[in-house]
């Protein structure tokens, strides 16, 4: 069930209705009846293999708290190898077991296979439950505040269920933290007409992204790079760069989404994205993309590598930065591109670390709106390439687009003129909001404008738009592969 | 439970919300007549010919497909040779649907004497781009009852999404802009809806190999017998062709052979060009591997229409 789906629509409304009618002591069964329902909607089975990360999460951690303190680490360890190994079982079990055939050739084809076709007798057909990476993290990042002594194990394991699956966040994110989540189940929420409506307003923005922009631009992306090999670089150039703009409104939009409808039932999650195509540098983007998860890796992942090898100076860093964003890379999906897409990010902020200094005295010579715009277009360059890799379905394939780029020339591909129009105003529409919002904030308020027609005359807007330039037959988010 | 929030007023959420919807509902009224307005005064375009087929045309010998009827069926040799009035209703990318969706509404306004179906390779495989392409039916649906059940295979909500009157018009604005201009009447140029092509085919011969395991969809094939029962119990002349493809193939193609099937099931002529070698041998009679140019229309609409007058 997606969020731009009438049958969600149809579950938002009426679980939000019941929602305010169920009794206050009650509303996070309400919340994890829903939740499961929401989960098991398209396959019910996967509940399982969550269900079991709950449990021995909740056991663990308890039995942490509450046993002997020689305990602690075992059963810490016990749940995040669980945790880890779901993980990797159902994500990259069949990426390690093609890795080591290919590598190796160790079976012989005409022994398991005579006359058929070459394949890997070892490929499993298992399929990883939705939103498997996002609750494996929550759960392992309370494990690791828990063994930290940072807060306390949550006793119910409704409440810790309810966390876990709450359904805004379960396929894509936020990836929450249990002491941003857990002490909102247990307070007292009433109707809040503020709440609501901030939270239909953000539902509406995100909807507006996702179909108006990324799905409209995915119409171009998709016939230009799934044909790359048919098409001009001046094409597949512009394809990147509508990808970078792509994956920004499909993401953003399913996280304002999430947060609106959490926003609708009186919840604050995570902020995920500050701008990040404003940002003028890797270093930089990397604070405002996906902010929840990169702050997860910066507290459980970078820090602890860096500290463990602080002895080697500022190569600790520059080891931390590579085996955090390599691993960062992995984390969206069995495959080498992610991989080299992580590299790409730690290399950069490698190159940016090193000359922080030399960039920061260039920075005084150039005006700020120029060092703004240098930086800008750099970052969303770079980004753009690293995203070839993120994009492709192997290596060669990128190499292969990324060759095509600076050799192939020849006419922009326009199959229909509407594609391209609406795409170039949906992103023309994005930079004028994310550019007035990150340096005119208190000027032109439409959204926030204190007359309520005016503000309601704009979500008209919105909404007349989807209805308009909205791409209805648009496929799921991106991230909900993750 | 720790009390935070402050209680707020349900009746001023609930005044503000109907109020909200009402200026939602006459927007999405106003703008969605508006629309409609201007889709239906278009006087070029496809979305004109789409029109045109749907509403008005009534010509004796009706011809449908996708691109290879737009661009392969002269009307002009068929109206000389046979001394019929002759239509092309075909439409660039369509499937089977928007077929069956022109026939229907033409079967409630007359009764041609002859339907011609131009048919292609893969025309059955599965594949959700044919649904997606239904969207060109919408601003349709309100006044054409008929083909209201051809547009509910689109998804399965779109009843509830044209609940909405702008939403049948949705990406249409550009085309709707550019139909009402003058620039739209030079552009799009038809004879009676064939739009011939000039060009000579140069490129290598593209090999297809149909035998490799393809699935068909049962819609799609049931929409098609639909196509076959519909013209033989309205007493039409139904031939059914499929031009030829400047490829090399393999094989034949699953969709063609099914298709070849149900039309012998009730005794339709299936005229089968895909592979003939009479034009696969010749590039100067092909445009690109799946369009005849100017010279080979020539040649074949001669060919077919001798062929079907036997």
């Amino acid at each position: 069930m997606i969020f731009t789906s009438i049958p969600f629509f149809l579950f938002f409304i009426s679980f939000a209705f019941l929602y305010y009618i169920f009794p206050l002591r009650f509303r996070w069964v309400w919340i994890l009846a829903s939740s499961l329902f929401f989960y098991m909607y398209g396959n019910p089975y996967s509940i399982i293999i969550i269900a079991s990360i709950i449990f021995v999460t909740w056991f663990c951690a308890l039995r942490m708290e509450k046993g002997p303190s020689e305990k602690v680490t075992p059963y810490f360890l016990f749940a995040i190898i669980i945790n880890i190994a779901l993980l990797v079982f159902f994500k990259y079990a069949n990426f390690f077991t093609s890795t080591v055939f290919d590598l190796t050739n160790i079976v012989n084809t005409q022994v398991f296979h005579a006359g058929a076709p070459y394949s890997n007798p070892f490929i499993l057909n298992v399929i990883a439950p939705l939103g498997l990476s996002y609750v494996t993290f929550q759960a392992i990042g309370y494990l690791i505040e828990i063994k930290r002594g940072n807060h306390k194990a949550e006793g119910n394991i409704g409440y810790l269920s309810t966390f876990l699956l709450f359904f805004p966040k379960i396929i894509a994110g936020p990836v929450e933290r249990a002491h941003h989540i857990l002490p909102q189940l247990k307070q007292y929420k009433p109707f809040n007409y503020d709440n609501i409506s901030k939270g239909l307003k953000l539902i509406i923005w995100g909807l507006f992204k996702k179909l108006v922009i990324a799905d409209r631009l995915s119409i171009y992306v998709d016939a230009v790079l799934d044909n790359a090999g048919h098409h001009s670089g001046t094409s597949i150039s512009i394809a990147v760069i509508f990808y970078v703009f792509q994956m920004y409104a499909d993401f953003s939009g399913y996280t304002d989404m999430a947060l609106g409808i959490s926003k609708v039932l009186g919840f604050d999650l995570l902020q995920n994205f500050n701008r990040p195509l404003l940002a003028k540098s890797i270093t930089e983007f990397w604070r405002k993309w996906h902010i929840s998860l990169s702050t997860w890796f910066a507290d459980y992942f970078y820090t602890p590598i860096a500290i463990s090898k602080r002895d080697w100076g500022i190569w600790s860093v520059v080891y931390a930065f590579f085996i955090t964003f390599i691993t960062l890379g992995f984390w969206h999906g069995a495959n080498w591109t992610f991989v080299v897409f992580g590299a790409l990010q730690g290399f950069i902020l490698t190159i940016e670390f090193f000359t922080r200094k030399a960039r920061k005295n260039m920075r005084k010579k150039i005006p700020p709106l120029l060092n703004n715009i240098i930086g800008t277009i750099f970052t969303v360059g770079y980004f753009a390439l690293s995203l070839i890799f993120f994009r492709a379905s192997s290596v060669k394939d990128s190499l292969i687009i990324i060759r095509r780029i600076f050799t192939i020339k020849g006419p922009v591909y326009i199959e229909n003129p509407t594609i391209i129009l609406f795409s170039l105003l949906g992103i023309f529409f994005l930079a004028l909001i994310e550019l007035k919002r990150e340096y005119f904030d208190t000027l032109f308020n439409i959204s926030t404008n204190r007359h309520w027609f005016i503000r309601n005359c704009y979500y008209c807007f919105l909404l007349l738009a989807i209805l308009i330039a909205g791409v209805f037959d648009g496929g799921e988010f991106i991230y909900f592969q993750f | 439970m720790i009390k935070t929030g402050k209680s707020t007023s349900i009746k001023n959420f609930l005044f503000k919300l109907c109020a909200c919807v009402i200026l939602l509902l006459t927007i999405d009224f106003a703008g969605g007549k508006m629309l409609k307005k201007f889709y239906f005064m278009q006087e070029s375009g496809y979305d004109y010919l789409t029109t045109y087929s749907i509403e008005r045309a009534t010509p004796d010998i009706l011809i449908l497909g996708s691109s290879r009827a737009v661009n392969i069926f002269n009307t002009g040799i068929v109206e000389t040779q046979t001394g019929l009035s002759c239509y092309n209703a075909g439409r660039y990318g369509e499937p089977v649907f928007y077929h069956y969706a022109v026939l229907q509404a033409a079967l409630k306004r007359y009764t041609p004497k002859m339907v011609i179906l131009s048919f292609d390779a893969g025309n059955f495989n599965k594949g959700l781009e044919a649904y997606d392409r239904i969207a060109v039916l919408l601003p349709y649906y309100e006044n054409h009852p008929e083909i209201r059940p051809i547009i509910a295979l689109k998804s399965r909500y779109e009843n509830i999404k044209l609940l909405s009157k702008i939403y049948p018009y949705n990406s249409l604005l550009l085309p709707i802009i550019t139909g009402n201009s003058r620039y739209s009447k030079t552009k799009y140029i038809t004879q009676k809806g064939f739009i011939p092509i000039g060009k000579i085919f140069s490129g290598a011969l593209q090999t297809y190999d149909y035998t490799k395991e393809t699935s068909l969809d049962s819609t799609k094939i049931d929409i098609y017998r639909s196509f076959i029962k519909d013209c033989v119990a309205a007493h039409v002349q139904l031939h059914i062709v499929c031009p030829p493809y400047m490829i090399h193939a393999i094989g034949t193609d699953p969709s063609i052979t099914e298709a070849k099937k149900i039309a012998a099931q009730y005794h339709v002529e299936f005229l089968d060009y895909s592979n003939d070698t009479a034009y696969t041998a010749h590039p100067l009679l092909f445009a690109d591997y799946r369009h005849l140019n100017s010279t080979g229309v020539e040649v074949f609409t001669r060919s077919v229409i001798a062929k079907i007058h036997n």
